[in-house]
């Protein structure tokens, strides 16, 4: 847990973060996606 | 190389070196010495994360790879942006609340001595091989490209980092990092514009040549444990170790623990979480458009210059027909290149068909010579990583092809002086004030810390220097880390469970090595990622079984 914070804040950031993480990676991935799958077939 | 070029390049040396020294002001005691007085920045020690993880092994041999493997290396790190949100809820707030200098005094402040001096002993015969294989990567590619004794491509490289890492501690080497780093995107960028003035197709008509060779297939959803690449075994295995090398491994657990809080030590990883991928798909691309540039610039039959010299001395009719026949096989693929570049439709499928024909031509005539390389030298005549700098070194203008070796120097240098600096800190912490002089004074430790930093150092050259003549030896230092990695992942995890006694702990993290070493011998095609796997869970499983059975539950250790 991080100093000076409640669990529950603590789980409130973290799926936060998580979340953030996790919809800038999808857009990686599926900008890679589109790249395999316009130019590779 | 240009003069320009070389001015460029001992202006970086020399700026970096003259930084590091400067920064010792702040290095009195051990605490500033080794964690800055826990006082930077999160985007100082989130820039010095990526590049201490960035070696010359990714300027040089990644961007070869995407030139002849296209972009699937990019699901190695598929799991890392997941490992960063754990791992800053679970090991970051642990390890910098405790106010440690190194992870593994926490195992002993949880566990036990005997499981802190050996998981730090394990990280001490690991980090101080493979930092000699960081700096023998490059040396072996300047060596070859310009002529140098190996030896003196070592030193170059190897000194410099030593002298700024042992006289201005962790904030020489952080800020440095942060210099390094913004030099390395710079160049990456810069090839990248380069490239796209250069090509003699428009990017969209480039990237259709690479997708007809199956270059920017990145996705591979089968389930194979024997191939590293694929989706799965980056997700999983790749998260098991982004989480060992981020939470365990003292030379990242260092950057973070010189941030001032846990949320910026936090902020710090998740700067790696949202920009590895991106920076990874850059590099690997780079690699892509140059394999397309080869395509319509003739290549070298071979790009490693000093075996070009050799085979040309000891089989010159024989390595002259195999270039004349190379020639022939580049005049069609590029013929069959460019009207790949303007075809569509069915067309474009017949002008695929007949571009591949031609690749497969092109890369038998290479292969062949690479044997032949490899029969007159005697060495391992795979150049992949010689490709990207004889583009650098022919393609580039001047100036710009100083500044990528200046990078390439930068990311050498940027991991090697993370790495010694916490070699020293673990020799010194974990061994030294904890066995031999408890009592010692701060000045005593200080004095003992520059000179195990110059030791390692040289430990380092040492290692570069026999590890670029034995090819072997980089694949044992690399297949030795994966031997444990995931066992010091479940340890740690071990002593964030409040019943887990010592005890079982040390026992569990044994049989976890003994688990990957059986399964690394008995079924050596199964990919070294998944040995982290099946570490974590071997010392999970084990150190939760022995702990019970010892019928501790309940008996409460402290786990801060």
């Amino acid at each position: 847990m991080t100093p000076g914070t409640t669990p529950a804040e603590d789980r409130r950031r973290f799926r936060r973060t998580l979340v953030r993480v996790l919809l800038v990676q999808a857009i990686a991935v599926a900008l890679l996606w589109l790249l395999q799958y316009r130019y590779s077939g | 190389m240009h003069p320009i070029n070389w001015i460029i390049v001992v202006a970086y040396i020399a700026y970096v070196v003259i930084d590091g020294i400067r920064r010792a002001k702040g290095t009195k005691e051990l605490e500033g010495y080794f964690l800055a007085n826990r006082s930077l920045p999160w985007w100082a020690v989130g820039l010095s994360v990526m590049a201490t993880q960035l070696s010359a092994v990714t300027m040089i041999g990644t961007t070869g790879q995407g030139a002849t493997d296209g972009m699937r290396f990019i699901q190695f790190y598929f799991g890392l942006p997941i490992a960063m949100v754990v791992l800053g809820v679970t090991l970051v707030p642990f390890l910098h609340g405790a106010r440690v200098f190194t992870a593994y005094e926490y195992l002993e402040r949880r566990l036990n001595p005997a499981t802190r001096t050996l998981a730090s002993f394990l990280f001490l015969c690991s980090r101080g091989a493979s930092v000699g294989v960081i700096i023998a990567a490059p040396a072996v590619v300047f060596s070859a490209v310009f002529g140098w004794t190996l030896p003196y491509a070592v030193a170059l490289i190897g000194v410099p980092t030593v002298l700024y890492t042992m006289i201005g501690g962790v904030q020489a080497v952080t800020w440095a990092d942060v210099k390094q780093m913004v030099l390395i995107v710079f160049s990456l960028l810069a090839i990248v514009i380069v490239l796209l003035v250069q090509l003699p197709v428009a990017p969209g008509e480039a990237l259709s040549i690479a997708g007809a060779t199956g270059r920017l297939r990145t996705f591979d959803f089968s389930f194979n444990l024997t191939d590293t690449y694929t989706f799965w075994s980056g997700v999983i295995g790749g998260f098991f170790l982004m989480m060992s090398y981020f939470g365990t491994d003292q030379s990242q657990v260092q950057r973070y623990l010189t941030a001032r809080s846990v949320p910026e030590a936090r902020t710090s990883l998740l700067m790696s979480a949202y920009w590895k991928i991106p920076l990874q798909a850059l590099v690997l691309m780079i690699g892509v458009l140059i394999f397309v540039f080869y395509l319509f610039q003739a290549p070298p039959l071979l790009f490693n210059p000093a075996h070009e010299s050799a085979v040309r001395a000891e089989a010159g009719a024989e390595y002259g027909a195999l270039e004349s026949r190379f020639n022939e096989a580049w005049t069609e693929r590029e013929s069959a290149a460019r009207t790949l570049a303007v075809s569509e439709g069915a067309a474009g499928v017949a002008a695929a068909e007949r571009f591949r024909a031609s690749e497969d031509i092109a890369n038998g005539v290479r292969t062949e010579a690479l044997d032949l390389a490899n029969r007159v030298t005697g060495q391992p005549s795979r150049d992949v990583n010689y490709i990207v700098p004889h583009f650098v070194l022919t393609y580039l203008p001047i100036g710009l092809a100083g500044l990528f070796i200046a990078a390439i120097m930068a990311a050498a240098m940027s991991s090697i002086s993370s790495e010694l600096n916490s070699l020293s800190t673990v020799s010194v912490i974990d061994f030294y004030r904890r066995w031999l002089r408890p009592d010692a004074t701060d000045a005593h430790f200080l004095m003992v810390s520059k000179f195990t930093t110059a030791f390692w150092g040289l430990i380092a050259c040492v290692v570069a220097t026999y590890a670029a003549t034995l090819g072997s030896l980089i694949e044992v230092v690399n297949r030795f880390g994966s031997f444990f990695y995931g066992s010091i992942l479940g340890v740690f995890l071990l002593a964030m469970i409040p019943f887990v006694k010592p005890w079982p702990a040390f026992f569990a993290l044994i049989a976890g090595m003994v688990a990957v070493a059986t399964v690394s011998f008995g079924a050596p095609s199964i990919s070294f990622l998944w040995h982290n796997v099946i570490g974590v869970f071997t010392v999970l499983l084990a150190g939760i079984l022995l702990s019970v059975v010892a019928g501790t539950r309940g008996a409460g250790a402290n786990p801060g």
